[in-house]
């Protein structure tokens, strides 16, 4: 159990971590999301203590952890970079911390080699404990750094953009591993990402940020269906946000709003909105063919591009003309409605 | 896609288009040894060949002030049967590895300070420059500097009679090897801290946090990590301090009042006197020995693969 209470902090001026709290609970998967700039990273370096909070404290076990210093803390931290030693062997990297960690390093190299081992494998790197690090793949360093950190039993493991640096194809792999891994060791992951589809893949529960607080905390398909504000539909890259004048009539209540690409219907321009539906006109630009997906790309008079989604599996592609107007409908209960208009700007 | 319409854009495409068999140019073909030529003709013109002339001077003949160019093996035999330049090949060694020791026993803390506890480019810029200040001022000027330093009215013995640590001026600080000693020290330092810093500038941070992070103190961080990270570092500028001090001559001429006689000392002694065979078997037991050393030093560490 994990708690962090009313972290804050600043560098100079810039405000990294506004009074963030949170609670992860034993065992769970936690992915956080914001884009760059958003303090992620930063409270991922305050959790593992490499940053100092300003205020606040953040308790494990019920113990306060913000007095320790970093290598009592039992908090493993994966860094972006994956920060291999590139003068030791990969199983050297692995062993470093059960041979040269100041509490209760393990001294017997049979028991060293048994630890190491039993690691490599549950990472899936049993034959290249010899290897070394520049003889490595993205793919296996990423191994290699997440071994290394499991190894020593930390109570937490943090990840930060543990995928970043891997191609599409190992990162789907990745994933797989990672969820498999934390099953089987049961503790408690973090998971730092600014890829909205990551966070929602990974996360038992999704932690949304953005400049330093918290938009909402919640399970990815509360999250994905039911983004707590705007900002959080925005990183979801799944939403389109309309200004009530981009709407046609009076259709909906004051504020901004929100409809995800997929409930958009595209009809025939001159069609009449039921009572139930939202309308609004569009000039049909361009669509974008991705395999399952196609994307139709439409442009309000407002200049606002508006994405509209059919899953070809339950819907057949529509033959649109290039430059004509088409009538956007979707459920009126289906969008959600945001605040005022202003922050649309 | 758009086709090319107007005359312009096809003449262009016509240039290179494959159709007009490209004439293989002379400068493709000997590129290469053409970009050679100059360096190498340098190397061959002032490296190899002097290299070469003075391990072939060393066979000549040597009467009272000219060389003849008949070979023999006398200036050698001459050179291993005498204590004195045996001693003078003795005290080089022994003076470079003492001052090679120094160097680094000084140099790498301060190093450390600046490549990993300065996080600021810029000071670590500005320090960096700080340490070769000296070198604005002649060489000899800085050897002979320490002079008013040492001797037994000097600085330094002044300084410590003042604070009552010793009761009697000490008198080896001037004229000995230890003076020949601290000047070489104080002037070469600077080569090993640059190849240092530039080493630990280079580590990862994140690689430090890791270490941390899977819970080691800071001195097996340094041990295990840092300290293996900057040998190459180490190589380098022990490389340029071997070479430096082996083959000194002026540091130990001005500070050592003629009783610390290095291989420079000897060669520069018999050119003086005309002896050319014999500077030159000098020269080549020098060039024998930085050559030992240097291969001594890259086969420690590896230096291409780590650099």
């Amino acid at each position: 159990m994990l708690e962090i209470r009313g972290v804050r902090k600043s560098y100079g001026a810039k405000r990294a971590l506004d009074d963030v709290s949170l609670s992860v609970r034993p065992g769970e998967y936690l992915s956080l999301l914001g884009p760059s700039g958003s303090g992620k990273s930063t409270l991922l370096r305050i959790i593992a203590g490499f940053e100092r909070a300003d205020a606040g404290e953040i308790y494990l076990d019920g113990k306060p952890l913000t007095a320790k210093p970093v290598h009592e803390r039992g908090v493993g931290f994966v860094s972006q970079g994956f920060a291999l030693f590139p003068h030791l062997t990969v199983f050297d990297n692995v062993a470093f911390g059960l041979r040269f960690r100041q509490r209760n390093p393990v001294g017997a190299p049979a028991e060293v080699k048994r630890r190491v081992d039993e690691m490599l494998e549950l990472v899936g790197l049993g034959e290249l404990g010899g290897r070394q690090i520049a003889q490595l793949s993205g793919g296996q360093k990423q191994r290699v750094a997440l071994a290394r950190t499991l190894v020593v039993d930390p109570h937490i493991c943090l990840l930060d953009e543990p995928l970043g640096a891997l191609d599409a194809n190992l990162r789907r792999r990745m994933t797989i591993e990672l969820r498999r891994i934390h099953q089987r060791l049961g503790i408690i992951f973090i998971h730092v990402t600014g890829n909205e589809i990551e966070a929602l893949a990974m996360g038992e529960r999704v932690v949304v940020l953005d400049q330093g607080r918290v938009l909402q905390t919640d399970a990815p398909d509360t999250v994905y269906n039911r983004p707590a504000s705007l900002q959080v539909a925005r990183f979801l890259n799944r939403y389109n946000t309309f200004d009530q004048r981009d709407l046609d009539g009076a259709a909906a209540a004051d504020g901004v709003s929100c409809i995800r690409r997929d409930l958009i219907e595209v009809r025939e321009a001159g069609y009449r909105a039921a009572a139930p539906e939202t309308l609004t006109t569009a000039t049909f630009v361009t669509a974008e063919y991705s395999g399952s997906i196609i994307v139709y790309f439409f442009s309000l008079p407002s200049g606002k591009v508006v994405e509209v989604e059919y899953h070809l599996s339950h819907k057949r592609p529509a033959e649109l003309r290039e430059g004509s107007a088409y009538a956007l409908v979707w459920r009126t209960d289906q969008a959600m409605v945001f605040g005022s208009p202003k922050i649309a700007a | 896609m758009r086709a090319p319409s107007d005359g312009t854009t096809l003449g262009s495409v016509s240039v290179t288009s494959p159709s007009v068999p490209a004439r293989p140019r002379w400068t493709d073909r000997y590129g290469t040894w053409l970009l050679l030529a100059p360096g190498t003709l340098w190397m061959l013109l002032f490296l190899a060949v002097p290299m070469l002339m003075m391990v072939y001077v060393s066979f000549w003949t040597q009467k009272t002030f000219s060389i003849e160019p008949k070979l023999t093996l006398q200036s050698w035999i001459n050179f291993f049967s005498s204590s004195t330049y045996v001693g003078a090949l003795v005290t080089t060694v022994e003076i470079w590895a003492i001052v090679l020791f120094f160097t680094f026993i000084l140099g790498y803390p301060t190093a450390l300070y600046i490549g990993l506890f300065i996080r600021n480019k810029t000071t670590q810029t500005i320090v960096l420059v700080l340490c070769v200040v000296p070198f604005w001022t002649s060489f000899l000027i800085r050897v002979l500097a320490w002079r008013p330093m040492l001797g037994k009215e000097g600085a330094v013995n002044l300084l410590l009679l003042k604070l009552g640590l010793i009761s009697h001026p000490i008198d080896v600080l001037l004229f000995t090897e230890v003076s020949v000693i601290i000047g070489m020290v104080q002037i070469y330092v600077v080569f090993m801290v640059g190849p240092v810093a530039v080493m630990l500038g280079r580590i990862d941070r994140s690689l430090i946090e890791a270490a941390r992070d899977l819970g080691a103190g800071s001195w097996r961080i340094f041990r295990t990590i840092v300290f293996p990270l900057t040998l190459p570092g180490v190589a380098v500028g022990a490389i340029f301090v071997s070479v430096m001090v082996l083959g000194e001559f002026a540091t130990s001429a001005a500070l050592s009042g003629q009783k610390v006689n290095l291989l420079g000392n000897i060669i520069v002694t018999e050119v003086g006197s005309l002896k050319w065979a014999f500077a030159a078997v000098a020269g080549v037991v020098l060039t024998a020995v930085m050559g030992i050393v240097i291969a001594a030093l890259l086969r420690a560490v590896n230096l291409r693969e780590e650099l």
